[in-house]
């Protein structure tokens, strides 16, 4: 079981990206999102609405006095850009599947 | 030495294998246009012109009531003012587009001297800016009514896209409208093909989605749910909005790219814009 625990922390670990690894303020989390963000559309093109409005309502609930709402939407607009990212490196080659013969 | 011409041996058949592996642009229209004629055996090409009423019998009748009194008649009407009104200069959009605007088969073009693609709405606005005159907003209003009238007068005209072989940019550009319609994008993952093509026909919430085929033949359109008129670089917007993917500029090199690979797509079918759509 412990070791379990150890293996999910880990992966846990591997997975969150850089700029969260450390203990940061809110407010430079959600400035790592949409840093992150707009490096990935600035590599790739590929741009999703829902990140943007989820940096927003990070911001917002920042900007309202909910620091932890406010960790938990930058960590979402995280995984959106880490999301956006992966579909970008995927469809670079996979759309060529749906081409008809 | 043997192992240069070896190397070089297979590099060239490399090249040939390829090559061969990667369709040309009439290629690419004829495997398209086949994969709908099964996908629809009921559907006579020529008709794939009307959208989604080409494949669905049940909304065609109802479709067929509203173009009797056409919602966009007024856009025509407005259109035609905006048509004919004299710029302070003394000239008109018919100083650029003929004295009745019937110039939709022209577009879209590959402009070998600029080396872009050019759509008749781009035309527009460039002629208006010619002449002293702002431009337009290029998804609605005035743009969708100029538009609506240009293309009144042009229904009738076929689309007879070319992509010129003697320069390797107009394919570039086809082959960049291409990417964009098979590429899933926004949180939903879906691309144009997914929709328009692979599940075409089928039911996405309330509505069923209509074939690519005949896509780039009826606009602009009159569509109920925006209670107005729309361009067709609007549309590929909203499509975007809804799978929730960052929407390209109106007019930018992507939607003008997509719009040259549809249309290209489409060659053959009858222009019969404005329409009335869901």
């Amino acid at each position: 079981m412990k070791q379990g625990l150890k293996v999910i922390a880990l992966g846990l670990a591997l997975a969150t990206p850089l700029a969260f690894a450390g203990n940061g303020t809110t407010a430079e989390h959600i400035e790592a999102a949409t840093a992150a963000y707009k490096q990935v559309a600035k590599e790739t093109g590929y741009q999703w609405t829902v990140t943007v409005s989820t940096i927003k309502a990070a911001q917002k609930a920042l900007d309202s006095g909910d620091d932890q709402g406010a960790r938990k939407l930058a960590h979402q607009a995280m995984d959106l850009v880490e999301a956006t990212r992966t579909q970008a490196k995927l469809e670079s080659e996979s759309w060529k599947m749906r081409v008809p013969k | 030495m043997k192992k240069i011409i070896r190397n070089v041996a297979f590099g060239l058949l490399g090249l040939s294998v390829s090559a061969a592996s990667v369709a040309g642009p009439a290629e690419d229209r004829s495997a398209f246009q086949k994969f709908y004629e099964n996908r629809f055996p009921d559907t006579p090409l020529e008709d794939f012109q009307n959208g989604v009423y080409s494949i669905l019998p049940s909304a065609r009748e109802q479709w067929e009531a509203i173009e009797e009194f056409p919602p966009y008649e007024l856009a025509i009407e407005r259109g035609e003012e905006i048509y004919k009104k004299t710029f302070a200069n003394g000239k008109s959009l018919a100083s650029c587009f003929g004295e009745d605007g019937a110039v939709r088969e022209q577009y879209p073009h590959w402009n070998k001297e600029r080396g872009m693609v050019m759509t008749m709405e781009l035309a527009i606005n460039e002629c208006l800016e010619a002449n002293g005159e702002k431009p337009l907003k290029y998804k609605k209003g005035a743009m969708a009514d100029v538009s609506a009238y240009m293309s009144y007068n042009s229904r009738g005209q076929r689309i007879n896209v070319e992509i010129p072989s003697d320069d390797p940019r107009a394919l570039a550009a086809y082959e960049m409208g291409k990417e964009q319609f098979y590429t899933k994008r926004g949180q939903l993952n879906f691309a144009c093909a997914d929709c328009h093509m692979h599940t075409a026909g089928m039911m996405y919430r309330a509505d069923t989605t209509s074939p690519a085929l005949g896509h780039a033949t009826s606009w602009p359109v009159f569509r109920s749910k925006w209670q107005s008129m729309g361009t067709l670089h609007r549309r590929f917007a909203g499509c975007h909005n809804n799978i929730r993917a960052n929407p390209y500029k109106a007019q930018g090199e992507e939607y003008r790219n997509l719009e040259y690979f549809v249309s290209y797509m489409s060659n053959g079918l009858e222009y019969n814009g404005p329409a009335a759509r869901k």
